[in-house]
């Protein structure tokens, strides 16, 4: 069953999603689907709301499998891609009321890590780029992960830190940099 | 505004891209320019990658169990992919609010809901006869519609339950896809609470399992011939 396997392979499932095989969908649903979830969940802190971001964005990977190119990078990045931009886009609707981000609510939803799913189920290697991220000083991490994983803008991320929006921009320019130096 | 042409500048700019930080005009300007531009596609690609375990960081979340059915359901809809218009996503932001539908029991079963609304003599003309009861993806218990539709003869969409009012500069379109058929026909707008009836010649066929729905979309219907918007109500239909 490649819906358990660790190694699933995205670039096929893309690939196969492209030549219209739905179970190639389904199964990159069911391997990725509550990962997905859970990115999107972070950004829009509202259950209806990023399973609406899910749906939506599984149509998308559906109907846009054909422009994903192999050669480039890995179909899986291509896929939370199109997730994080759907979460963004839905958390940024200008019609949409703004929930209050208190510290609570991040608190709980970091608190709902996951017990039974851990990474080694992911087959993700996080490690690279965890050290590279530690060789920033802490308050320009922030910047990138407040940025990625809660999908804050610069203006939210200069609230938040308390920090000048000017300094955020270039804060994140300059992490992104040296992320691609470490990284390279 | 940005200079893709500069490499360093095109770099930076794909790295805030996927990161999610660019301003909404910029934003746009980077999804519009990637197909015709490789150079960015190439750097995009190289940062969803680098990022891309930062994504670990979020806590996993069980979907629903309805929530695949709902894709599913729109697959059904979908012509091949890969074309450009195959799915045009609304953000339509107001969903939830039909979810929010009185919850009406399909217990309420399709022959209670075609007595009580449909209480019609049985058509003289000879053909089989279909039903279909119209009910949202997102709630099963939400019937919003029954589709009676009978060889040879008429289609009857009858409106059953509360169905809410459609929001400004949006419409309700009808459409059909026999078992077997590459894609929907749209069988044109309809309002709520409304009566429609034709003849089933304006149908591509009349069978069971047949798929009827309903789905939001521009007042005007959709402008590529199929559904672009949510589906509000689905069905299939089943011999009688």
């Amino acid at each position: 069953m490649p819906s358990t396997s660790p190694t699933f392979d995205h670039d096929a499932a893309l690939l196969a999603c492209a030549r219209g095989e739905r179970f190639a969908l389904r199964a990159l649903y069911e391997h990725e689907g509550r990962w997905l979830l859970g990115v999107a969940l972070r950004i829009v802190r509202d259950r209806a709301v990023a399973e609406d971001v899910l749906h939506d964005a599984f149509l998308q990977i559906w109907a846009h499998a054909a422009s994903f190119e192999p050669a480039l990078g890995s179909g899986r990045g291509w896929v939370y891609t199109v997730v994080r931009h759907a979460a963004l886009k839905a958390v940024r609707d200008p019609g949409r009321l703004q929930l209050v981000d208190t510290p609570e609510l991040a608190a709980l939803s970091d608190a709902q890590q996951a017990g039974e799913a851990t990474d080694a189920d992911r087959d993700l290697d996080t490690e690279s780029l965890e050290r590279c991220l530690q060789r920033l000083d802490e308050a320009r991490r922030a910047c990138v992960v407040h940025a990625f994983v809660d999908g804050y803008t610069h203006e939210q991320i200069a609230e938040r830190l308390g920090t000048p929006l000017g300094t955020v921009k270039s804060w994140i320019r300059r992490s992104l940099a040296s992320l691609k130096d470490c990284l390279a | 505004m940005i200079d893709l042409r500069d490499p360093a500048e095109r770099d930076a700019t794909a790295g805030e891209y996927v990161l999610g930080t660019l301003p909404p005009d910029e934003h746009a300007a980077v999804a519009a320019a990637l197909p015709g531009d490789a150079a960015l596609r190439a750097a995009v690609y190289a940062w969803q990658d680098r990022l891309l375990a930062l994504s670990a960081r979020a806590p996993a979340a069980e979907p629903s169990p309805a929530v695949w059915p709902r894709i599913a359901a729109r697959l059904d809809w979908q012509a091949l992919p890969g074309r450009e218009t195959a799915v045009r996503t609304p953000w339509w932001q107001g969903l939830r609010f039909w979810q929010g539908l009185s919850a009406m029991g399909v217990a309420a079963s399709l022959v209670l809901a075609l007595r009580l609304v449909a209480p019609v003599p049985p058509v003289p003309t000879e053909g089989a006869r279909y039903v279909a009861v119209l009910e949202s993806p997102d709630d099963k218990r939400a019937a919003g519609w029954v589709v009676e539709v009978q060889a040879g003869g008429a289609l009857r969409l009858v409106p059953v339950g509360d169905t809410p009012p459609v929001p400004p500069g949006r419409s309700l379109q009808f459409w059909t896809k026999p078992q077997g058929a590459a894609g929907p026909t749209s069988l044109g707008l309809v309002k709520p609470g409304e009566v429609v009836q034709m003849p089933v010649a304006r149908l591509p066929g009349v069978g069971a399992q047949q798929l009827f729905e309903i789905t939001l979309e521009p007042e005007a219907g959709s402008p590529l011939g199929r559904p672009t918007g949510p589906i509000l109500f689905v069905g299939r239909t089943v011999a009688l």
